[in-house]
């Protein structure tokens, strides 16, 4: 039973057991030459099963009327009726705008902090494992401790920040943060950027282990100062996994209303509503899927574009 | 162009001594040599006087100026890595002008000198590529080019050649004594290969141990090491160590190894004190020949290697292995007999306990 | 900036120290702060004047927590869930992972790539099918299909990452196994994989605390019934009473310690492998 056999065949069963011997008909299979799509499959049906299915289907459902409440001419065929809506639905302008102002807001904290907290702890102080755990940690919290967390520290009436800033003089009274339309979405994106700064402090400390150390003795004798090396030798070096971590990282903001959901599920008067949140609420609040649907792929088709636009102009596969 | 001058330098990590006490002084425009096995300190001593690190003790003077508490870019030196730092993205051109673009040196200026140096390295074609796109060769051109561009008092080489192949490392070498040539900077130059410290240097500095052991002009160092290890490390195949005691015979000594013999007639050194003692004397392989004369040795042959321009022969004498290196046309036989001739004048004497030249 | 180059390296180290200390109190301040409240009487947690450390020491929060909400069963839920979802990755992922990485074959880099692309989807987009889906099957509101469901963003992370520790070990040392007769199946299982035990482990437990902090998927894929998760049933504890500071503390405190130990474990092969040492030329 030849079946495009990688090398030479192994030796023949040498019993009745041994021909039937599933181990062994396993270490058979394993030298065909189909032994690596083999090894994919169990993965690749249930990707295809649970992701590329409902996908399909969720593209599907933003042509289609569904409405969970009224059911009556439920899954007929509207054509674009939803994207037309969308264009003239002022709150999905208001979510977009928001969207982005969240994201870019954040992505950038977040990769601030995160750049410092890299660069400070590659000098391998001493302690500095200890540090790098402690600094590490918020990323590894689920987002409804770390919203609820700083929605305590936060509160109005018994948040201990408010208490701290007002000692120290820097408020006049306890402010209620997340019911302030013009501070809201500023908390959120502070509580948010606490929260993943890590996740770009691992990736970038990651690839700082692989810049040589001679590159910067030679940038000393050369004469360029620290800031210098940071842009013209650190940075540059770093830029694929800068962009992988942005792109990654813009994805799941994108994405999912975890946090905003915790936090302030829109709120106060859509100061805090973005897209995500926007199609989840016409989801599971005002149960139109087809709607949701709809922002749902306007949502993908975003990040496909800021994805391949990103590439592009970061040069990224120039290096 | 500057003279070099380290006095006293020490250097220790934590408890460990790494530099004992260094004293060099090097010749303006002079090619000075750090000659050593890995771990000997000869890295360390380099990035002191680059001024990447700090010395535990002791003073680094360039020209007139004491250094010690200057950053590396004031100092005016320029190095050559021996993985070269070229900065991996960006052009050769502005590889090679970044020292002078840290120092705001106008664009023209810059490009004018840029252009200068990789003409004389013949890299001007490689300008507009990157670093990754070149060979190691070519990546050592223009790391040379980044280092001569700035014209600065002092050149710093790390072992430079070890990523280069035998062809090529060879074809650098001769490089790197052309640039000496023409451009007459000073030069530190660090490597484990002898043979580099023997053909490019004024001065060798042979280093064991965080300690000098030698420091002299190569010829020096080969005619008369100053100890076993010198003696031992230049020279390819290493020098034959015959231990033996010494005698008087007539007016000359006589080295007495068991049954063997050998007279030292045209011995330069004052042995007067050994007599009776114990000694070890160097032999290099090329100081014999075959035939009679004042001074022989007999044994037996156990290897013969041609190498094509010489024979090595290998003789087992009272026990002790002898590597001689020997014409061509020599081809003793194994097991053979042979006597050979030694130039006496050419033997170093070595005190047993201490490894010193006597 | 200072003459040498160990001065500006001290400055340097000295600014490194001051903002390393100052993220490390903010990353782990509300943690401890929430650790203190969780301790706290009611009637220092709603005061007119702040109480930093509790007056008296109590555990009633936990206790309250535990019996009232059925707390303990969101737990277990959760703990199910997590091991199906770190199982279901460990025996699809491991084999697909050791494939892009040792083998190189036609269709190799699109299928890597549509591997991350899945992740670009939507979350909200793939909850409303996958919620009519998983109730026609019957999987609504079981662990089994909660798990199912997450595996399909944790899938393609335990891939990615897995792949990086494989690339890692040598691929002469499969070659040897061959020649020695084995077969590749049995170089997979008997040599790589153990050498990548580290980063097999590591890749597991970084699933494990993705799965257990999950919330969105949780939320509209399970109810009360069955297999609700813990932090569903923490938020809606947000909702139903009249913020219960304390308990909600206690409720975060007790969830986030299997995290905790978790990343405990894992630090050392992580921040190891970070921190240990610049590339020396």
């Amino acid at each position: 039973m030849s079946r495009g056999r990688a090398m030479a065949a192994l030796p023949p069963p040498r019993s009745t057991w041994d021909a039937i011997n599933p181990l062994r008909m396993l270490g058979e299979l394993s030298e065909t030459r189909y032994w690596m799509y083999l090894l994919l499959l169990p993965s690749a049906l249930l990707i295809t099963a649970i992701v590329l299915f409902p996908t399909v289907y969720g593209f599907q459902l933003s042509f289609t009327e569904m409405r969970l409440n009224r059911p009556a001419g439920n899954g007929a065929f509207v054509g674009l009726k939803h994207y037309q809506r969308m264009l003239a639905d002022p709150i999905f302008w208001l979510s977009l705008r928001n969207t982005a102002v969240w994201v870019t807001f954040s992505i950038v904290i977040e990769f601030v902090v995160g750049l410092v907290a890299a660069l400070a702890l590659n000098r391998n102080l001493p302690g500095g494992k200890i540090l790098a755990v402690l600094i590490l940690v918020p990323y590894f919290l689920p987002n409804v401790v770390a919203g609820n967390m700083w929605a305590l520290m936060l509160d109005s009436r018994v948040g201990v920040v408010n208490d701290i800033l007002v000692n120290i003089g820097l408020l006049d009274s306890y402010k209620a943060w997340f019911a302030d339309p013009n501070t809201a979405m500023a908390t959120a994106i502070f509580v948010e950027a606490w929260h993943s700064f890590p996740f770009f402090t691992l990736l970038i400390m990651a690839g700082l282990k692989g810049i040589p150390a001679d590159l910067y003795k030679a940038a000393d004798i050369d004469g360029a100062g620290a800031f210098a090396q940071l842009r013209l030798i650190t940075l540059p070096m770093l830029r694929t996994i800068i962009a992988a971590a942005v792109i990654l990282r813009v994805i799941g903001l994108v994405n999912s209303p975890d946090l905003l959901l915790i936090l302030t599920q829109g709120g106060p008067g859509r100061s805090t509503q973005v897209l995500s949140l926007y199609a989840f609420q016409n989801a599971y609040s005002d149960f139109n899927f087809g709607y949701a649907g709809a922002l749902s792929v306007v949502m993908f088709v975003l990040l496909m574009l800021f994805a391949w636009a990103y590439i592009r102009l970061s040069k990224v596969n120039q290096d | 162009m500057a003279t070099l001058s380290i006095k006293g330098v020490r250097k220790s990590f934590g408890a460990v001594e790494v530099l004992k006490n260094i004293d060099i002084e090097l010749e303006d425009g002079g090619f000075l040599v750090l000659l050593g096995p890995s771990g000997c300190g000869k890295s360390t001593l380099l990035s002191i006087i680059a001024g990447l690190e700090p010395s535990s003790g002791g003073d680094v003077i360039i020209g007139e100026r004491n250094v010690n508490d200057v950053h590396p870019k004031d100092r005016n030196i320029a190095m050559v890595f021996q993985s070269y730092a070229l900065y991996p993205t960006m052009p050769v051109r502005r590889n090679i002008g970044f020292g002078l673009e840290m120092r705001k040196v106008p664009a023209a200026e810059r490009d004018a000198a840029v252009q200068r140096a990789a003409e004389l390295l013949q890299i001007e074609h490689l300008l507009d590529r990157k670093p990754g796109q070149l060979s190691g060769g070519q990546r050592q051109r223009v790391a040379m080019g980044r280092a001569i561009v700035r014209d600065p008092d002092l050149f710093l080489f790390d072992e430079p050649l070890s990523n280069l192949d035998a062809k090529l490392r060879v074809e650098m070498r001769t490089e790197i004594k052309r640039l000496h040539d023409r451009l007459g900077t000073s030069i530190v130059y660090v490597t484990h290969d002898q043979i580099e410290a023997m053909t490019l240097g004024t001065k060798v500095a042979v280093m064991k141990g965080g300690v000098i052991q030698q420091i002299a002009d190569p010829q020096t160092i080969y005619e008369k090491p100053a100890n076993m290890f010198v003696a031992g490390f230049i020279g390819s195949p290493t020098m034959n160590f015959l231990s033996g005691t010494l005698e008087r015979s007539g007016g000359t000594a006589v080295l007495r190894h068991g049954e063997a013999m050998l007279a030292l007639p045209g011995l330069e050194q004052d042995v007067g004190a050994y007599i009776g003692k114990r000694v070890v004397a160097g032999i290099r392989p090329e100081t014999f020949h075959p035939g009679e004369g004042q001074g022989t040795l007999t044994g037996t042959v156990d290897v013969v290697e041609p190498t094509g321009p010489d024979t090595m022969v290998i003789l087992s004498i009272g026990g002790q292995m002898l590597t001689a290196r020997l014409g061509s046309r020599d081809r003793p036989k194994l097991g053979d007999t042979m006597t050979l001739a030694v130039d006496t004048a050419a033997i170093n004497l070595f005190d047993p306990d201490t490894g010193d030249r006597i | 900036m200072a003459q040498t180059r160990t001065g500006s390296n001290l400055i340097w180290n000295i600014v490194s120290y001051a903002v390393l200390i100052v993220l490390a109190l903010l990353s782990i301040g509300p943690l401890l702060w929430m650790l203190l409240t969780s301790f706290k009487v009611d009637d220092d947690i709603v005061t007119r004047t702040m109480v930093y450390f509790p007056t008296r020491f109590t555990l009633e929060n936990y206790i309250k927590l535990w019996n009232q909400s059925g707390y303990p069963v969101l737990v277990i839920n959760s703990l199910v869930t997590t091991t199906l979802t770190v199982a279901i990755c460990l025996f699809t992922g491991t084999i697909a992972s050791y494939a892009f990485s040792r083998f190189n074959f036609p269709g190799r880099t699109p299928l890597m790539l549509g591997y991350l692309v899945v992740r670009m989807f939507p979350a909200v987009l793939m909850i409303i099918p996958l919620f009519i889906v998983m109730r026609n099957l019957g999987l609504f509101d079981t662990s089994l299909g909660l798990a199912v469901a997450y595996t399909s963003f944790l899938l393609p992370l335990f891939v990615w990452m897995l792949k990086g520790f494989f690339d890692a070990a040598p691929k002469e040392l499969e070659s040897a196994a061959r020649i020695d007769g084995s077969t590749r199946i049995g170089a997979m299982f008997r040599i790589v994989i153990p050498i990548a035990r580290n980063g097999l482990v590591a890749t597991c437990v970084f699933v494990a605390i993705a799965a257990w902090n999950e919330y969105l998927f949780a939320l509209m894929l399970t109810s009360s019934t069955g297999s609700r998760t813990w932090p569903v049933g923490l938020q809606l504890m947000v909702g139903e009473f009249q913020l219960p500071w304390g308990m909600l503390a206690a409720g975060g405190i007790i969830s986030i310690l299997p995290v905790i130990v978790l990343f405990a474990l894992v630090q050392r092969v992580m921040v190891a492998g970070i921190t240990a040492g610049a590339v020396k030329g």
